[in-house]
């Protein structure tokens, strides 16, 4: 054993590993990317033995590949974000149905706020909709434990078994005891063993199977309650925050219920609540809190019991009011005399991630403290004056980043020319922040090549441009290009090839031929496929070569017929930046066109600095320490007073030095 | 327990200065959470690492800070500092760079942001407790590093010398130690050693 700090998606990597996993298939998304790396590196390190991990090309061909791997015995874990597993839903589904063999867990990582998502869909809706359990933790060491137990109850009732932690659990980090080496535990019955019967889904095996899962939910349900492992995920919690053995061990009128994160907020808020109360000599009435870590199939038992005596009860969770419709529901059907607030009722935060702060306030008013607990300290807070203001900071590409040429370059292209630039998911969203303003949609994975089509039917009269990433190119981009050329769509598709899924992190993807299990494969290549789907116009640029770029992207605009132009430039995570490009301050007009050109955050304005040329204006300067000498903005200052590194390396030889010492 | 804010601008080192600190937290014996920002907003957005330790043996429940419970926040930007400024207990204490990084809306708009007028007015902030914060000359103290990726490093050495942590010099020297790859130990710890002698000559 080892003492490790680790983040909970590591975590949950090496709980599968501790629990002998032998396949590991995902795809790359924010929050969860963190668990195939960590797989990968075990594995890569020698520490974990017999396991396969890979990136599949989508979730829904990583679901199926360890469907395979499950029905021949192997346990089996599978990644993805909440969107992931929209893709992955068809075999998700079915696969309940036909049922698994080898322990099949589904960590599907939800993201309130949303942080890094398009949405704030509820993965513990899509376990009740396709009738698969949902674990749900409050903590990474939770999630640990959690992801243990899901093997023994997937392979219990032979029933894929989700575990959905969200951001704030897989990105927090605490200490664990981990295996020093671990080992795929082996196929059960060595192997596949055919039965058409129950391997082949048919209507009336699915009729039979329904039933099947109809009896073993309520079941499950009972083990939440009985089977120890399962139970200490449903803690209970009495005044003072001690443990609970049993629900009665409290006479309270009051009850608290949370899950995932917020049943953590929850614990640090009484803790709060209960602090200033004792400060203010009030005090905080009876009540009962219940995290609720098992919420589908619901443990309904559990909660009636819970409720036993109570007469209102507050529910803390983020996403979707599943626990509050499930208490609810529970009181309709049993009778009981509870009124429950929260989403619906419109007593907790309606979306977005809950805090400390907010279920705090919401406990004094829910403990009738809002008086009692109202005088302050005394002491103020420290506060910034009146007058200051906080520059915005949000995400913006890289500087250096290949997009940014690639988006300036369909920009002037383009030039007055009607058009609709249809974006994907990607670091590429980014271009549709000023100044560059070159994105006008963003729907999902894969959709800007397919609307595309559905602006070219309708607006003939416009150019329509289909932004599109090499990782999601293959992810979901392929059946688009297919449809575009069978159906004659007149769209140009902008692949930007930084051959790198860089914004989770850089994973390799089926263009790089790069492999979590060591080999590299032979790239596929972009453009051979473009080809075999009878793209006709296919050109390559260098997006950082501005005359090259806006040559290339013209000529695919203005063909008629589905065209393409590949950008070609690794992302800057992958390659060594270069020494820094020189602004002379002695020749800059101040014009900030390289600013409002292509809003590098390499290049800044500082009004105070005017130069001979510039007159009362001021001067753009270089920050040496973010550019990394890509050289775009040389192309774009109309004085050519931007120096690239290396004419500035022959002219100023120790300058160059002291920048490149950044690299 | 002790509440802990590190603030900055995606890229800039905040994850590492958080790990340090749950290290050395961890050899002391203390319940550690952590928690990071990871994604979207670590392409130059604004970032924060929480950092919790049960330094009284009380059990860290979750990650994250409440409001006005920060014994100490570390920002790597005066900007970045100003924004999380709500998360300071009336108690805490605050290390930030005095440099600040333009961000490209600022570049765009007619009204750019000055880190010498954000740095003044934190100053202002705090002037009822100005033993409660330390700006520091990163630029001076990285030239004398060598290095600008030791900033991380610089600001916790420059807390612990201050006072701000209750960990020693030898902890932290520990928790790098224990967090960098061997070949980058030295590097840090002469990153402390001009921390603490910028602190002892100011």
């Amino acid at each position: 054993m080892t003492k490790k700090l680790l983040m909970g998606n590591e975590a949950i990597a090496h709980a599968a590993l501790e629990a002998g996993v032998r396949v590991v298939a995902g795809y790359p998304g924010t929050p969860s990317s963190e668990i195939v790396e960590m797989v990968a590196k075990e594995r890569a390190a020698g520490r974990a033995e017999g396991v396969h991990v890979e990136w599949s090309t989508n979730e829904k061909a990583a679901l199926e590949l360890l469907g395979g791997a499950s029905y021949a015995g192997a346990r089996c874990l599978y990644t993805c974000k909440q969107m992931g597993l929209n893709v992955a839903s068809d075999p998700l589904m079915c696969l309940n149905y036909v049922g698994v063999k080898g322990g099949l867990v589904l960590i599907v990582a939800d993201d309130p706020g949303p942080i890094s998502s398009q949405t704030e869909q509820d993965t513990r809706r899509f376990g009740s909709f396709s009738k698969v359990p949902v674990l749900d933790p409050s903590t990474p060491d939770q999630a640990f434990a959690m992801v243990k137990a899901a093997f023994e109850l997937s392979e219990r009732y032979r029933t894929p078994v989700i575990v959905r932690p969200t951001t704030r659990v897989d990105h927090a980090s605490a200490f664990f005891d981990i295996a020093d080496r671990t080992r795929a535990r082996d196929l059960i019955d060595g192997g596949f063993v055919r039965d058409p019967s129950h391997w082949v889904i048919f209507p009336r095996r699915a009729y039979e199977a329904h039933g099947e899962i109809n009896e073993r939910l309520p079941q499950i349900a009972r083990d939440y309650a009985s089977d120890t492992v399962f139970a200490a995920f449903n803690p209970l919690y009495g005044p003072g925050l001690a443990p609970l053995s049993a629900p009665d061990a409290v006479a309270a009128q009051l009850g608290i219920v949370a899950g995932g994160i917020s049943a953590a907020y929850t614990l640090e808020a009484l803790r709060l609540v209960e602090a200033r109360a004792a400060a203010c000599g009030a005090k905080v009435p009876a009540y009962r809190f219940w995290q609720v870590g098992t919420p589908y199939p619901f443990p309904e038992d559990e909660a009636a019991r819970f409720a036993q005596g109570l007469e209102r009860v507050i529910v803390f969770e983020e996403l979707d009011s599943v626990l509050e419709d499930a208490l609810t529901l529970a009181a309709g059907r049993r009778h009981l005399a509870y009124d429950v607030l929260g989403k619906e009722s419109g007593d907790t935060r309606d979306r977005g991630e809950n805090d400390v702060d907010d279920i705090a306030a919401r406990l004094v008013r829910f403990f009738g403290l809002e008086e009692a607990l109202a005088a302050d300290d005394g002491v103020a807070p420290v506060a910034l004056p009146q007058d200051a203001q906080l520059p915005a900071r949000p995400p913006v590409l890289c500087p250096g980043c290949p997009h940014r040429g690639s988006f300036y370059a369909i920009k002037r292209a383009l030039g007055k020319t009607p058009a609709v630039l249809c974006g994907d998911i990607g670091c590429y969203t980014l271009g549709n922040a000023q100044p560059l303003d070159a994105v006008d949609t963003c729907l999902c994975m894969g959709a800007g090549i397919t609307q595309a089509q559905g602006f070219s039917v309708v607006e003939p009269g416009r150019k329509v441009i289909a932004y599109v990433g090499d990782s999601t190119f293959f992810a979901s981009g392929m059946t688009g290009i297919a449809n575009a050329a069978y159906n004659g769509h007149d769209i140009t598709v902008v692949v930007l090839d930084n051959a790198t899924t860089a914004m989770t992190g850089a994973q390799p993807h089926p263009g790089t031929g790069v492999t979590l299990m060591g080999p590299k494969n032979e790239p596929i290549s972009i453009e051979a496929v473009l080809a075999a789907c009878n793209f006709k116009k296919i050109v390559h640029a260098d997006p950082l070569d501005l005359d090259a770029a806006i040559a290339a992207a013209h000529e695919a605009i203005f063909y008629e017929g589905p065209s393409a132009v590949l950008f070609e430039s690794p992302c800057i995570q992958l390659v060594r930046p270069q020494a820094p490009v020189e602004i002379d301050h002695e020749l800059c007009t101040g014009c900030k066109r390289c600013i409002t050109e292509i809003g590098c955050p390499g290049i800044g304005f500082d009004p105070a600095a005017p130069g001979p040329k510039s007159g009362k204006r001021g001067t753009a300067f270089v920050d040496a320490s973010l550019c990394n000498g890509c050289g775009l903005c040389v192309d774009v200052c109309p004085f050519s007073v931007i120096v690239p590194a290396a004419e500035a390396a022959g002219a100023k030889s120790d300058a160059a030095k002291e920048g490149g010492a950044h690299a | 327990m002790l509440n802990i804010l590190i603030t900055g601008v995606g890229g800039q080192g905040t994850v590492l200065a958080a790990k340090v600190l749950a290290q050395a937290a961890q050899e002391r014996g203390w319940q550690v959470r952590t928690a990071e920002t990871i994604g979207m907003a670590q392409r130059g957005g604004s970032v924060v690492s929480h950092v919790r330790m049960g330094n009284d043996g009380e059990e860290v429940y979750a990650p994250l800070l409440a409001h006005a419970s920060a014994d100490l926040i570390i920002a790597f930007e005066p900007a970045e500092a100003a924004r999380v400024l709500p998360y300071l207990a009336p108690a805490g204490s605050l290390v930030t760079a005095r440099t600040a990084i333009q961000p490209v809306t600022a570049a765009l708009s007619t009204d750019p942001y000055e880190g010498a007028r954000m740095v003044a007015q934190l100053a202002e902030a705090f002037a009822d407790r100005p033993d409660q914060l330390t700006i520091i000359d990163d630029e001076r103290l990285l030239a004398a590093v060598g290095n600008r990726k030791a900033l991380n490093i610089v600001l916790l050495a420059s807390a612990v010398a201050r006072g701000y942590l209750p960990l020693s010099v030898d902890d932290l020297r520990r928790a790098v130690a224990a967090c960098v790859k061997p070949r980058f130990v030295e590097l840090n710890d002469h990153a402390i050693d001009v921390a603490l002698a910028a602190e002892r000559s100011a």
